[in-house]
């Protein structure tokens, strides 16, 4: 899988009414939600908020985002195997997630990562970018006939 | 919504979806929330004649029938949407469309099996996972599943019926765990011998025989099980989760 690149404007665009979102759910001050927050870090969201959080998206950005789908798509090209060594993100992995979170603060970045950490390491953006992949997977779509 | 006074039920205006509406327990269930004040959606899935006439018989009550087949559910989903879109949200759940195929094990075809367990158990799956999204981010709702006494205590020539109401049962408290961190209660009802169209086949089999192993010595009736219904269902339950209720009578097996 090849990353199109975001750009920095795009998932500004977006912010305002990503951080709204999660503001609602979580619930918690929309002045505590930057783009570099993390939910679960900075905002003590569970993984029940995350659902909520996505399902909101979904409405409002009009998007269908299969669940699950941000840690398969954190995986790339790698297999489950390359990219989880017993519950440790491997060397390669963690290569791979630089280039995918790459708002991530690469100090965040370093091994031992267990990969269900993985998710205290998504941001707003992290959110932000995922909206945008499926706004233009929708895009790309065929028409479906009627 | 008035704040409720200490003895009201909070049902009115509340918004309920009960699956398998258009007869027997599920009228019932339909009615009697109706009659509560709140706005309901029930689904049926053929007897379109039966949906009309509940619909018809409540007068001035807010329902609304839409057929639906609750093992698709991708129809599910978009039946939750247009429920959504009216009402802007979802307070009660009543998973109660479920289908009947008795036969001793060697008996039963394939498709006995199957229908059974899609429809009582997939169904039920299908419905809550369209509905529990909006609960989440409500941060409050009920659901409700109408089990069976067979689901615990078994019943000749019902593997595949006590089955599908023994998973119903395991969901209830699966789902009641993952679901109570948002005030949302999930609870399940099971009848026993019900006066119903569903059960005409099994209470004629049994005979009078029945009768002797429920200690009130008669059948119930629809009522009575929607009462069970209507008390999960009101703000005298907010603290009752993972629970299966029966209504069965003190019915037993021997």
């Amino acid at each position: 899988m090849t990353d199109i690149q975001i750009t920095k404007e795009e998932i500004m665009a977006i912010f305002p009414k990503v951080a709204e979102i999660i503001a609602a759910a979580l619930p918690c001050d929309l002045e505590r939600v930057k783009p570099e927050t993390s939910l679960i870090d900075d905002l003590g969201a569970q993984s029940v908020d995350f659902l909520d959080v996505v399902f909101r998206l979904e409405r409002a950005f009009k998007v269908k985002i299969p669940r699950g789908k941000i840690v398969k798509e954190a995986r790339g090209d790698l297999s489950e195997a390359e990219f989880d060594q017993g519950g440790v993100v491997s060397e390669a992995g963690l290569q791979r997630l630089k280039t995918f979170l790459s708002e991530v603060p690469p100090a965040r970045l370093s091994t031992p990562l267990k990969v269900a950490d993985i998710p205290r390491l998504f941001t707003t953006e992290t959110f932000c970018k995922m909206v945008i992949r499926q706004q233009r997977a929708t895009a790309a779509e065929p028409p479906k006939p009627a | 919504m008035n704040p409720p006074t200490l003895y009201d039920a909070g049902l009115s205006d509340g918004v309920a979806i009960v699956t398998g509406g258009s007869r027997g327990i599920g009228r019932a269930i339909v009615e009697m929330l109706a009659a509560a004040g709140m706005d309901v959606d029930f689904t049926y899935r053929e007897n379109a004649k039966a949906a009309s006439e509940v619909v018809a018989a409540g007068q001035g009550a807010r329902i609304t029938a839409e057929a639906l087949d609750v093992r698709d559910a991708t129809a599910c989903g978009a039946f939750v949407e247009k429920v959504v879109e009216r009402t802007g949200r979802i307070d009660l759940l009543v998973n109660n469309a479920g289908v009947i195929r008795d036969n001793p094990l060697t008996a039963l075809e394939e498709e006995d099996v199957r229908v059974v367990l899609e429809t009582n158990v997939t169904g039920t799956f299908n419905m809550a996972r369209a509905v529990v999204p909006f609960m989440v981010s409500q941060r409050r709702g009920k659901i409700i599943n109408i089990s069976s006494a067979a689901g615990e205590k078994g019943g000749r020539g019902q593997t595949n019926y006590a089955a599908s109401k023994g998973a119903l049962n395991a969901f209830t408290r699966a789902l009641a765990v993952e679901l109570a961190p948002r005030n949302i209660t999930v609870n399940a009802v099971a009848p026993g011998v019900i006066e119903t169209d569903m059960s005409r086949e099994v209470r004629e089999r049994a005979g009078d025989e029945v009768l002797s192993r429920i200690l009130l010595r008669r059948i119930g009736r629809p009522v009575d099980v929607a009462g069970a219904v209507w008390f999960l269902a009101s703000r005298f339950a907010d603290y009752i989760t993972g629970e299966i209720l029966h209504v069965d009578g003190g019915f037993k097996m021997e």
